[in-house]
């Protein structure tokens, strides 16, 4: 296989590459665009560090060839502010000190809004699974469940 | 009113006690991170973040073998690779070909032999990662494997391989009080078990790397995520050969760290400076996830046997124990700093637990072995050894026939209790009314029942037990050299910046030091500025361990804080015709304290202390009262304080599978003050979520010295759907010598949480795990080899 060009809209963005065909999408992210509030952390789909949302679902952006994202929707966490306002799982994720070292908060942040855009008013142990897989080594997942479950009231108010 | 009644708090001084909390501005408030911001934006730059253009990318070459010899290493195929710009071995180390956080015994570069698989034997710079993974591919290495040895007991046997030249005993920790003969003649009970406690790792979630930029002038940069940057910088310096003055070490902020990245940026921070130094190019380096575990320090493995005795109404007499701590390859953080500072002597101070016994006797052995290395990982040693004496308590009480909560009231610390190693504990000490507030919580009372019989067990298909562990944990790392600098700049336009070199990992010591100053200046939080930890810029600050952020920089910091101040106060005193004594300085204002209409905006007496020549920048420098300590009796002084904690678990036993579920953990802390109570609940959080990973999965597997589970798919450590409910609990019984009377907090609540889970395994189904992690098929067997 050889190079490709692929055309992608990211953060609302549209952009076109050529990429490689072994060149992960986690890489076209952070390398080629800049985006480098996508971590990583294992590089085999086990962290969720590198979570994007990808149409709608959240993927480990490590395990994507770029070229499979080809006419794809991307959020990452650099897209979550709108116009200068954050998103309220960001603000709740600041007054609930959901967040420590933070490398795996833009994982966690997009995980916790691909479920809130599913379940606007997921149960406790909805929300325990909708984020199981992002790994946090700081918090204890406490502080991170209690910043979801008020986003989701103000989400809803 | 505030500023007037309180001094600096000096060791040689009388010391007041703190501030009533009514009283202050800043500490004790739920301040919002500083780095939050940044951090849910995304645009806070971690090591792996900053640009790469321009970099050579370094590699290791690691020993397939846990101990061999290198016979020839032919790097010429290598060398020759388009790309590849340097291949070094050992003998192009230009000075130390060593390093280590307390002695230099780990090559940089190994040139005789190996000691461990992942040890490293080359290194490679080139243009690209991809050469720099194909030329380590090129280079041919000779080796002639030798026996190897891998367990400390094993390691301690005469004729056992010897991992260095003077043999595999690194260390010898004993505690000598009373006469242990004397306290088993007069106890009525007594118990005797063997623990053991696995390899951890520290799984951060920020693989480590390393920025190394050399400079014209022959000095070097080095950046990326160090806990310790003045401990990476005093390595990279004899490595090459160059005073200290020289060296700049640059933190990043870390993407945790948990005592690993104290070894590990000393590891990559070395390898990438030497390969910067040679080729004269910037180097950048990465260990990915499974480099990281296969070969970075881990928590040090254990063996320990224990016995204690009592008498019938629970009066513990006597208590031995006998500590193998496996070192693994490399000294790391395990050897003595005098006089009581590394992991194994605080692994030994620790094991006789926050208990009052009249005679102790403990041999600890730290040996050399064929594995990775153990150093610094959260709790430093004392996981390990309050597993066994929590887990001991709990079977002495069975023995007694007693609620364990009765049994550890009877015994544990309080106010002017002497400890094992004769240190009376006289200030700061609500170790009881922990175990009451949790019990409180808890409902201790109403749900703890004895443990039930094994047909009692086979009856149902789930039981629910509950489990209890005390603990205490120092605050401070014990060593002669425990000081710490602070600085802090006044501007004319009343904004602040402090020069701290305490790390910023996640734990929020930028968000708490921040709060002390402020408070201490009478300033707003975002008011002061917290520089990246620079070692051209910061003061010496030690390193971000033990416990001991918080409580000794915020010393320094107030202590600099006071020192600038004076000339503001000065200034606000000239602009108002009232003496500085009167003026009291809070949230940006200066007024007089008997007449507060009259006052001064802080900017205003900034501003005039510049225009008048005053001092406008204030040092600190503190240092805990002096420890001691006696490696050949274990007697002393050797932390000046400690954080004590109170667990309380309930879990659900499936008794088809052997499966557990932690229900819900309440977590009462005795921590002298809390600077900003909701931080210190994430510390306690966290702290009791990596407990519950000790207890019950986490284990590095090692088949003939190979790490077997090397990423997140084998090494499981827990997610969102382990959490438990968990109700922390924060108790201020001030200490004196801490900053508005804190103490530690970043390590006590990782403590007692697996004792207290497997004591609850224990009431749950009867059985009693004693070795960790307790894992589905381990209790499953335990239930099902139970007799009676
Ligand atoms: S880096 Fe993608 S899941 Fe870990
Ligand atoms: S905040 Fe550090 S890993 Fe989640």
């Amino acid at each position: 296989m050889s190079k490709s060009v692929i055309q992608m809209e990211v953060n609302g963005r549209s952009v076109s590459l050529e990429v490689e065909p072994d060149e992960m999408l986690v890489d076209v992210l952070r390398e080629r665009m800049g985006l480098t509030g996508t971590k990583v952390g294992c590089r085999e789909g086990e962290c969720g560090v590198c979570s994007v949302i990808l149409n709608g679902k959240l993927v480990p952006s490590c395990l994507i060839p770029a070229m499979k994202a080809d006419g794809g929707k991307i959020l990452t966490v650099e897209g979550l502010e709108k116009d200068g306002e954050l998103h309220p799982l960001q603000k709740e994720f600041l007054n609930k000190a959901a967040i420590q070292c933070g490398f795996c908060t833009p994982g966690m942040l997009l995980s916790a809004k691909a479920l809130l855009d599913e379940n606007p008013e997921p149960t406790l142990n909805e929300i325990k699974i909708g984020i199981s897989g992002v790994l946090c080594r700081c918090t204890g997942y406490r502080k991170i469940i209690q910043a979801i479950e008020s986003a989701a009231k103000s989400v809803r108010s | 009113m505030k500023g007037e009644k309180r001094k600096v708090i000096l060791k040689e001084k009388k010391v007041e006690i703190p501030l009533a909390k009514e009283e202050l501005e800043v500490v004790g408030k739920q301040v919002i991170r500083k780095d939050g911001y940044e951090k849910v934006t995304g645009r806070l730059k971690f090591g792996a973040d900053f640009d790469k253009a321009g970099f050579l990318h370094g590699k290791v070459l690691r020993s397939p073998h846990a101990h061999a010899l290198i016979k020839k290493v032919d790097v010429e195929k290598a060398k020759a690779l388009p790309g590849v710009v340097a291949i070094l071995t050992a003998e192009d180390v230009p000075g130390r070909n060593g390093f280590g956080a307390i002695i230099p015994d780990q090559p940089v570069i190994c040139g005789e032999k190996v000691r461990f698989i992942g040890d490293g034997v080359a290194l490679v710079a080139a243009e690209s990662e991809e050469a720099a993974i194909e030329a380590l591919k090129l280079i041919d290495v000779e080796y002639e494997p030798l026996s190897a040895v891998f367990s400390p007991v094993e390691a301690m046997k005469p004729g056992a391989p010897k991992v260095h030249e003077n043999g595999n005993l690194l260390t010898t920790v004993r505690i000598r009080k009373g006469d242990t003969e004397k306290g088993f003649q007069e106890a009525e009970v007594i118990v005797e078990q063997t623990y053991s406690l696995p390899f951890v790792e520290h799984a951060y979630m920020e693989p480590d790397v390393a920025m190394a930029i050399p400079h014209e002038d022959g000095t070097i940069t080095v950046k990326g995520p160090m806990q310790a940057p003045f401990t990476v910088r005093r390595n990279i310096a004899p490595v090459l050969h160059i005073p200290i003055s020289k060296v700049q070490c640059v933190q990043t902020h870390l993407g945790g760290g948990f005592g690993g990245k104290e070894d590990s940026s000393i590891d990559i921070g070395v390898r990438a400076a030497l390969l910067a130094w040679k080729t004269k190019r910037p180097v950048r380096m990465e260990y990915e996830r499974e480099e990281v575990t296969l070969s970075t320090a881990k928590r040090h493995p254990m063996i320990i046997q224990c016995k204690v005795g009592a008498k019938r109404d629970g009066t513990l007499t006597a208590l031995e124990g006998t500590i193998y701590n496996e070192q693994g390859a490399y000294a790391s953080l395990g050897p003595i700093i005098p006089p009581a500072g590394g992991t194994h002597a605080h692994a030994v101070i620790m094991l006789p637990g926050p208990y009052v016994i009249p005679h102790v006797k403990v041999d600890g052995y730290l040996v050399y072995t064929n594995h990775p290395y153990g150093g610094a990982m959260r709790g430093f040693g004392a996981p390990q050894v309050n597993f066994v004496h929590e887990s001991i308590i709990d079977e002495l009480a069975e023995a007694l026939q007693m609620n364990p909560y009765d049994l550890r009231m009877k015994n544990c610390f309080e106010l002017g209790s002497v400890t094992a190693t004769g240190q009376v504990l006289d200030q700061s000490i609500a170790l009881k009314e922990t175990m009451r507030s949790a019990a409180d919580q808890f409902e201790w009372f109403k749900r703890w029942r004895p443990p039930p019989s094994k047909e009692e067990v086979e009856k149902v298909e789930k039981r629910r037990g509950v489990g209890m562990a005390i603990g205490w944990y120092r605050t401070s790392i014990g060593t002669f050299s425990d000081g710490c600098g602070a600085n802090v700049y006044v501007h004319e336009d009343g904004s602040v910046i402090l020069h701290t070199g305490i790390t910023e990992m996640g734990q929020g010591s930028h968000t708490v030091l921040a709060q002390i100053a402020a408070e201490e200046l009478g300033v707003r939080i975002e008011d002061v500025r917290i520089v990246v930890p620079d070692t051209d810029i910061v003061p010496e600050a030690g390193p971000t361990v033990g416990s001991r952020s918080t409580t000794l920089m915020g010393n320094a910091i107030i202590m600099a804080s006071q020192a600038v101040k004076a000339s503001i106060l000065e200034a606000a005193s000239e602009i108002l015709g009232v003496p500085a004594e009167r003026l009291v300085a809070r949230n940006r204002l200066i007024f007089d304290r008997d007449d507060q209409t009259r006052g001064v905006e802080f900017k205003e007496a900034a501003r005039r202390a510049l225009a008048t020549g005053k001092r406008m920048m204030g040092q600190g420098w503190w240092a805990p009262p002096r420890p001691s300590f006696d490696v050949e009796t274990g007697q002393g002084y050797p932390y000046f304080v400690y954080t004590y904690n109170t667990q309380m678990a309930e879990v659900e036993v499936d008794t088809k599978t052997g499966h557990v579920e932690v229900i819900k953990v309440v977590a009462c802390f005795d921590i002298g003050r809390a600077i900003n109570p909701i931080l210190v609940e994430g510390q306690i959080e966290g702290g009791i979520m990596m407990g519950l990973g000790y207890a019950m999965m986490e284990e590095v597997l090692l088949k003939e010295g190979k790490v077997q589970n090397l990423n997140f798919q084998d090494y499981m450590i827990p997610t969102a759907m382990d959490a438990p409910e968990i109700v922390p609990m924060i108790l201020e019984d001030p200490n004196r010598y801490g900053p508005f009377g804190a103490k530690g907090i970043g390590e006590m609540p990782n403590i007692p949480t697996a004792p207290a889970i497997i004591n609850a395994v224990a009431n749950a189904v009867g059985v009693r795990i004693r070795d960790l992690p307790a894992h589905s098929e381990k209790v499953f067997h335990a239930m099902r080899g139970r007799r009676g």
